[in-house]
């Protein structure tokens, strides 16, 4: 990730909002200096090294940060996560989807995680063993794990609820088992500190040493050494997956069957069998910001579905998509640990099958809903189940797809490939099944075509892999994928074709679109195209030009390059607009809480009464209406300017992450 | 041949003359051009006499019945008598001025362009203009591509399109009217060509925007049985069961409410700043215009009558709207693509068939165009503040709604610059905490219920 000034200012920001203002600024020294030790970073904060062992150990345990020692003067160097600083914004969002998928008690696990950072599993079952024993003598508390967070904004006490989402040991076992096993959680181990750099750079070590001693030499040892090392990094990353492999083990079948359709399974009290292996006390968790990511991209997906097809079809996208990726550790693959081929998650998302798919709808969505009616004959079949076992190759896609998607697909589809003609035999077994069914639909003198289930799952189907932004592809006769680079690509672009309406106009939109299709454009032909006027495309072009959607180019006629007679090309850099628009949103973010902590400032008497302990939870009935009023308003406000931060999120994590 | 008298030749040349501009006129149009071989095969001079063909050119010339025009080899073509008519009436200047006037035919030409080639002085040049509109025989003409330039066009021509910009233009202004109606016209064609409208669906609309709807779930077991025990064996009652059945149904937002499944509800009241943002209302506030909940709904794959641009183009000339404007293929074709670039259709391809359709079609106003205009007229409807725009409403996301994303001074805000968060009269005018400005519709923020 690259680290700008406003992403830099805005993960301290962040850290300030949450976890008060020491950790803040050593994390922002330590983004600004690069890694430090503890002496370097007493000079440049001018704090005493007492104070600053405080905030590394608030930083260190919520892994915003990365430490090594170095052995020969045992000194700690630390370095700041920024990816891990700027998750906190995700926070509601990755609340609000363990809840969507597993139900309220999750969400409470996952909750007491977020704020208490990485836990030890012992101490989370002593936490939540006090609070049931809590809940059952009816006395009402505050949360135990109610951090104290920033002073000013502390003020997040609802008042509680009598029965409370976790109500025995054992849900909480299975609840964090299910969690484990849905990779959401994972451990945290003896490398989980290290810089990604400082771990390449130990697997590289270890692999010359232990395979190369006498140097890498050639081309193919070269590769042989890579190899190695992404094995060797693979290794390291499996460490964290040590938990789920554990569970995996033990789980029965029966268990395993739930699973698959993750439903249900956590979703109340009824599921409490001890099925469940007992986790170990001493080990270490804490929440996979990179799965969380792959089912926020769910939810990103469906949203654009529903917005291009209406909500039946992007409810079946959803399940699509849900069971598609449940294999899926990340959304974006990392360019050397998965570049080798042996390796078995590289394999892509794989396809799903038209059946896994009907058995996980709801039986109560109606999928009839969603689709128009076609007379008899207005569809052509051939066209609409034309199968695709290859991603579709467009160069516009060419940095990524080059990288991950085609090799993984690749390999997906040379399986395939042998048994092609099968696969094509059972294809016309199939259609005349369809043929067969309108058959003697149109005897019944049925102007519409009418189809049974699967059928019309099958168009919702068909109608999300015709569709412009290619949302699935129909791999095989009942096969479904989703080819997500190209997909998250078209996305992002369509999250810029949004700001380019919003802020130009549709006509800026159509310009800008225009240069899309057909690559540079003299100035003179534009309006053609564009059906505008002259001046008002000049117009028009300059003020996107210094919003960064387009670019100009002067190409001069001949060697004196007389600026009157120069060509103006003007184009369209879809990738350098994504910059600019990622920056803007960095920027964006950072004046939202920047007016935020404007306002609390001028609110200050107000908040520093609401912190009084015998206002606290009752600043109702306490404050003077006028102050209360005063003190509702602010609190609106923040509300709004978070939702907002959280909202530009979605378009960073669209750009950057997804 | 024998040596004739003077009158006798000069008889001769005049017979022989009108012969060849008639046979001339018989052989082809004003512009194709004669060689001196062409002529000779007309077969008007007798025996193959080039010196006499030579003369009775040159005379014809001379009565400006044929002009000279230098090709690969010299050639003549005729011209009109009337035409000649006119040349002959003038004095030489203005011949010349008028002659290359025609020669610029429907393209028209520049003044300066006329005084260069001739090389003339400018106020003889103006004069010899001045004359020949008086006469009637030219007149001034603007051209799109140079509208400061003064042109001028033989006056019984009409200015090519060049010239003019094609159907686009009226009097060498972009008529963006005419355009704006028409992209109007295309793209309800487009929409209710390409798109199914359907009452099923509005319940999903009235269920996105006011919340779940009143039929329980226990209903919904008993009509699906319906549907699965008779869908193989279809019968006609079957058809009337399914309608019954569809109707108690459950749409799929009411379901998406349930705590499980990654459902498009989910995601939007998960922000609580777009669930009851601009998005939600607006189709709250469609769904309620709209007639009797009806909604667009997007085709099964494969469908094959999406419009293509031949039929928009026949559609077009059919309803006469364009009356004085012929309209072909290709300009339709460049109003569709225009629509295109705007994102409000999308091209699909069926097979080899190039059709167009309508891009988020649940998101369509379901109101035919044409009444929503008259709704204009007469003042009457929701939204009339607001200009009417073609298609759905644009997507917004997180940037757009923020000040930020549309400040005009974005790039030199800085903490302790002059413009900085703390002293932003925008966010303060977003947040409500100004009164200022709040009645512009765009800065309200979204509210969080």
């Amino acid at each position: 990730m690259l680290v700008t000034k406003q992403l830099a200012e805005l993960c301290s920001l962040l850290i300030d909002e949450l976890y008060g203002e020491l950790p803040s600024r050593i994390f922002a020294t330590l983004v600004n200096r690069g890694r430090s030790s503890l002496p370097q970073l007493v000079q440049h904060t001018a704090m005493t090294p007492r104070q600053l062992k405080h905030g590394l150990a608030v930083l260190l345990q919520y892994n915003l940060l990365y430490y090594s020692i170095d052995p020969d003067t045992e000194l700690a160097i630390y370095e700041a996560n920024i990816e891990f600083a700027y998750n906190l914004i995700r926070t509601g969002k990755i609340l609000e989807m363990v809840e969507g998928s597993f139900g309220a008690p999750a969400k409470d696990v996952m909750q007491n995680l977020l704020l208490l950072g990485q836990t030890r599993v012992s101490d989370l079952y002593q936490a939540y063993a006090k609070k049931i024993e809590q809940a059952t003598k009816a006395v009402i508390d505050d949360d135990p794990f109610e951090l104290e967070t920033n002073g000013v904004n502390g003020d997040a006490h609802q008042p509680k609820k009598l029965d409370i989402p976790i109500k025995s040991m054992g849900q909480l076992n299975s609840v964090i088992c299910r969690l484990v096993e849905a990779e959401l959680i994972d451990v945290v181990h003896s490398r989980t500190f290290q810089t990604p750099q400082d771990i390449y750079k130990a697997v590289e070590q270890q692999v010359s040493d232990s395979h190369f001693p006498g140097g890498v030499k050639g081309g193919k040892a070269k590769i042989e050494f890579q190899e190695k090392v992404a094995e060797g990094l693979r290794k390291v990353r499996a460490e964290s997956k040590s938990l789920k492999r554990k569970l995996d083990q033990n789980v029965s079948a029966v268990k395993r069957r739930k699973l698959l359709n993750g439903l249900g399974v956590a979703n109340g009290v009824h599921d409490e069998d001890g099925g469940d292996p007992a986790l170990d006390p001493k080990q270490v968790i804490r929440i996979n910001y990179e799965k969380c990511l792959v089912d926020l991209r769910n939810r990103r997906l469906v949203q654009f579905a529903t917005d291009m097809f209406g909500e039946t079809t992007a409810y079946v996208y959803g399940v699509l998509l849900k069971i598609l990726t449940k294999k899926l550790p990340r959304c974006r693959l990392d360019p050397v640990m998965d570049l080798a081929e042996d390796n078995d998650e590289v394999h892509g998302p794989g396809f799903v099958t038209m059946d896994e798919i009907l058995d996980n709808l709801k039986t109560g969505i109606d999928l009839s809903l969603g689709l128009g009616k076609v007379e008899k004959g207005g569809v052509s079949t051939t066209a609409a189940e034309k199968v695709e076992e290859q991603p579709p190759k467009k160069k516009l896609f060419v940095e990524e797809a080059e990288v991950d998607g085609d090799a993984s697909a690749d390999e997906d589809d040379g399986g395939d490939d042998s048994s092609s003609s099968g696969d094509s035999e059972s294809e016309t077994e199939y259609k005349p099944a369809t043929n067969g069914t309108k058959v003697t639909f149109a005897d019944t003198a049925t102007k519409e075509i009418r189809l049974d289930r699967p059928g019309q799952l099958r168009q919702h189907l068909l109608l999300l892999s015709e569709s412009d932004q290619r949302f699935a592809r129909h791999c095989g006769p009942q096969e479904w994928t989703v080819d997500f680079i190209p997909l998250v690509r078209v996305l992002a672009q369509a999250e810029l074709d949004t700001v380019i309406e919003r802020t130009s106009g549709r006509q800026g939109l159509r310009l800008v679109r225009i240069l899309r299709a057909k690559g540079k454009l003299d100035e003179k032909a534009l309006p053609n195209v564009a059906l505008m006027r002259k001046p008002e495309v000049q117009q028009k072009m300059l003020e996107m030009q210094t919003a960064g959607f387009v670019h100009v180019q002067e190409v001069p006629r001949d060697n004196k390059a007389d600026v009157k007679k120069s060509f103006f090309l003007w184009f369209s850099d879809v990738n350098r607009s994504f910059d600019r628009l990622l920056d803007t949103s960095y920027n964006t973010m950072l004046r939202c809480i920047q007016v935020l902590e404007r306002l609390r400032q001028k609110e200050k008497e107000v908040l520093m009464l609401t912190k009084r302990t015998d206002v606290k939870g009752r600043e109702r009935d306490v404050m003077r209406k006028e102050y209360f009023e005063r003190y509702s308003r602010f609190r609106e406000n923040e509300k709004k300017l978070f939702a907002q931060v959280m909202r530009l999120d979605d378009v960073v994590a669209v750009l950057r992450d997804f | 041949m024998a040596p004739a008298s003077g009158e006798d030749a000069t008889a001769k040349i005049q017979i022989l003359k009108d012969a060849l501009y008639e046979e001339a006129r018989q052989h082809g149009s004003e512009s194709r051009l004669f060689s001196q071989a062409d002529l000779q095969d007309l077969g008007v001079v007798p025996a193959n006499d080039v010196m006499l063909l030579l003369k009775v050119i040159q005379a014809l010339t001379d009565d400006k019945l044929f002009v000279a025009c230098q090709g690969a080899a010299l050639a003549w073509r005729w011209r009109s008598r009337e035409e000649a008519k006119k040349y002959t009436s003038l004095n030489d200047e203005t011949m010349m001025v008028y002659s290359v006037i025609d020669e610029a035919g429907a393209d028209g030409i520049w003044n300066r362009t006329i005084k260069h080639r001739l090389n003339m002085h400018e106020a003889v040049v103006k004069n010899c203009i001045k004359t020949l509109e008086t006469k009637g025989y030219i007149v001034s003409m603007k051209n799109v591509e140079h509208p400061n330039k003064k042109m001028y066009i033989k006056a019984n021509l009409r200015p090519s399109d060049r010239a003019t910009g094609g159907p686009w233009f009226t009097g060498g202004e972009l008529d963006s009217a005419f355009i704006e109606e028409l992209q109007n016209i295309v793209f309800e064609y487009i929409k209710t060509h390409s798109a199914y409208l359907g009452s099923q669906g509005g319940r999903i609309v009235a269920g996105g925007a006011g919340g779940i709807s009143s039929s329980g779930g226990g209903a919904l077991k008993v009509p699906k049985k319906v549907i699965r025990g008779t869908a193989p064996t279809s019968t006609t009652t079957s058809e009337a069961a399914d309608a019954a059945s569809r109707g108690v149904k459950r749409a799929a937002i009411e379901i998406s409410n349930d705590v499980e499944g990654v459902t498009t509800n989910g995601v939007g009241s998960h922000h609580p700043a777009e669930a009851a943002g601009s998005k939600g209302s607006a189709s709250a506030v469609a769904g309620s215009r709209a007639s009797k909940n009806k909604v667009y709904l997007p085709f099964p794959a494969g469908y094959k009558l999406y419009p293509t641009v031949s039929e928009i183009a026949k559609f077009i000339h059919n309803t006469g709207i364009t009356n004085n404007t012929t309209l072909g293929e290709a300009d339709i074709q460049q109003l569709v693509d225009v629509l295109t670039f705007d994102g409000l259709v999308e091209p699909i391809k069926v097979n080899s068939r190039k059709g167009y359709r309508v891009v988020r079609p649940t998101k369509q106003d379901t109101v035919p165009y044409a009444k929503r205009m008259k709704e204009r007229e007469e003042g009457i409807g929701l939204g009339l503040d607001m200009p009417l725009r073609t298609g759905a409403k644009p997507l917004s996301n997180g940037l757009t709604e923020a000040p930020c994303g549309r400040c005009p001074v974005a790039d030199m805000c800085e903490e302790g610059g002059p413009v900085s968060p703390n002293n932003c009269v925008y966010f303060l005018q977003w947040l409500g905490l100004e009164e200022r400005g709040s009645g512009q519709a765009q800065l309200v923020p979204p509210s969080t219920s």
